[in-house]
């Protein structure tokens, strides 16, 4: 090794450590101090002990509701999302004509949803008079007011995550077309049904697939803010029904001011996402399969 | 039956990409229609197509939508060229040069991927708001030079591994430098992931919604993701028309790439499980 070639390693990270310690290590652990602290911008952030985590967990409602709400998107977005992109995908797999055009245009809804417009066209299509009740009225079905109603609001952003089941979709496909195909012939020639086949072998072949879009999925879901800020105007209304856990944490620190409060509200997001994506990881090695 | 069970397949699919895509569809019909129609028509062809919502969506904040669009430009080519060399110059490092701490580098960038923004957010926005970059672009360029998109080393880094180390070693024996040789060998053989990373960063930055939220709060910054819901406000809900107007004219670019760069953008996605 020459002493040139050693300079020049650190030479080329100069930029990746400028962003890892101003941008990265140190902020997170501004937020942590930050986060016993009560802090507006103007004093300066004044100690308050845990008296931020206190409260988060046993005295704010408001974190409860948000909570309730982004745990619900998460339980109900998911499974549903996966379940289509899986589908889908199996269809596309059996060697059709035309599947690039097929899985691009699946594919489209998951590159725009992200955006403001979608999210738009979205309280449009789910608005009392919009587009989804004018269809319905075709078949003689009177609508709800989906956006503004409580008991629904949710759910017209849990069905703009599972409309966006394009990305996991391909990433099933690629999965089953690495699958071998004599085990499928063999599981044939002994009379194996489809429907054998599909619990018996290409469920546990595709399980490190289905992992992945799990725990990637499940991540996303927790942090989704967007189509929650605009459908509901950034307030998370209706009565608090799409106040995701960010969007509050938004409030709070953008809103209010209270930046200590958030960074404690942020803290806790990511133990929980740390938790969760942990909890994956253990239970992964009695249903994950990985060839041996 | 084979045959019939491929016919069943296509109608199926035929008729699932068809509902996805009607709401779309209906956008950009609804677009061309006047506003007394949009709660009423379901159909996707607006006749006669009535172009008035575009220059009123355009006019219709007090600052014009080609602001909106040259700052989102801006800042979307910036964070490109941004990612593009901080990110392959960190990943050279870590796949092609040996120095003491190399492999603790690395897993700190893998670490980096797992933290999510909300944990920076509010230091970082402290720092900005005293360094007085609120309001202008530097919050949400910066980052991207300094190879804060740790995602996008890890992926260059897969594919550096992938090119014959007898490359760059013939050029060190030739008395290339580091400089050249990340310059004049890597880059240039690594054009279709470079490509990726910037495709995928130009798409991001566009859709950005929360960083633009958070740090341009003065309408002569917006960019057209906060044009758009400033709209939506102010108009909107009784101007839909020129709300979808500004909405597709907003999709338009990405659209565009996803038509152009179609097949690196799937590849991307199979390979590396991006968005």
């Amino acid at each position: 090794m020459r002493p040139s070639r050693l300079h020049a390693g650190h030479a080329f990270l100069i930029p990746w450590f400028v962003g890892f310690f101003g941008l990265t290590l140190g902020p997170a652990l501004a937020s942590l101090y930050l986060s016993f602290t009560n802090y507006d911008l103007l004093q300066a952030p004044g100690w308050v002990g845990l008296s931020n985590y206190v409260r988060i967990l046993t005295a704010d409602a408001k974190v409860a509701e948000s909570v309730r709400v982004t745990l619900l998107y998460v339980v109900l977005s998911v499974p549903f999302k996966l379940g289509f992109a899986l589908a889908v995908a199996m269809l596309l797999n059996q060697g059709m004509r035309g599947l690039p055009l097929y899985r691009a245009l699946f594919y489209l809804p998951s590159l725009l949803g992200a955006s403001v417009a979608i999210a738009t066209l979205w309280r449009q299509v789910f608005s009392g008079d919009g587009l989804l009740n004018r269809v319905l009225a075709l078949f003689g079905i009177q609508g709800a007011s989906w956006v503004s109603d409580p008991d629904t609001a949710i759910y017209t952003l849990v069905a703009l995550s599972v409309w966006q089941f394009g990305s996991p979709m391909i990433i099933f496909l690629a999965g089953l077309r690495q699958l071998p195909r004599d085990i499928y012939e063999a599981a044939a020639l002994d009379g194996a049904t489809a429907w054998y086949q599909f619990r018996h072998i290409t469920i546990p072949l595709l399980t490190p697939v289905i992992f992945f879009n799990l725990v990637v999925q499940t991540i996303d879901a927790f942090k989704a803010f967007t189509p929650a800020f605009i459908i509901s105007g950034g307030t998370g209304g209706p009565i608090n029904a799409t106040l995701f856990y960010t969007l509050y944490l938004y409030q709070e620190a953008f809103g209010y001011l209270r930046m200590g409060y958030a960074a404690a509200l942020a803290w806790l997001l990511v133990l929980a996402i740390g938790a969760i994506t942990a909890a994956a990881f253990l239970t992964a090695r009695r249903w994950v399969h990985y060839e041996a | 039956m084979r045959h019939n069970k491929s016919i069943l397949s296509h109608a199926l699919l035929c008729a699932a990409s068809l509902v996805m895509l009607y709401p779309l569809l209906w956008m950009l019909a609804s677009s061309f229609r006047p506003n007394t129609d949009i709660f009423t028509s379901i159909s996707l062809l607006p006749i006669p197509p009535d172009t008035a919502a575009y220059p009123r969506g355009w006019r219709g904040l007090q600052v014009p939508f080609s602001r909106f669009f040259l700052n989102s430009a801006v800042i979307a080519i910036l964070s490109v060229i941004g990612n593009v060399l901080s990110c392959s110059l960190a990943a050279f490092a870590v796949t092609r040069l040996r120095f003491p701490g190399r492999d603790l580098c690395f897993a700190l960038m893998l670490g980096t991927m797992m933290i999510p923004y909300q944990v920076t957010l509010i230091p970082q926005y402290i720092l900005f708001l005293h360094l007085d970059w609120v309001n202008t672009i530097l919050p949400l360029v910066v980052p991207k030079f300094l190879a804060a998109d740790a995602f996008f080393i890890f992926l260059l880094a897969q594919f550096f591994r992938g090119i014959p180390r007898e490359l760059d070693e013939a050029a060190v024996v030739d008395g290339c430098s580091p400089w050249r040789i990340y310059w004049n060998i890597m880059l240039p053989l690594s054009l279709p992931v470079l490509g990726t990373v910037a495709i995928f960063t130009f798409i991001f930055t566009w859709d950005d919604f929360f960083g633009p939220l958070v740090y341009l709060t003065d309408i002569e910054a917006f960019t057209v993701q906060l044009g758009l819901r400033g709209f939506l406000d102010s108009s909107g809900t009784s101007d839909w028309s020129a709300m979808f107007a500004m909405a597709c004219l907003t999709l338009a670019p990405v659209l565009v790439l996803f038509v152009l760069f179609q097949r690196t953008l799937i590849q991307g996605i199979a390979t590396t499980g991006l968005k």
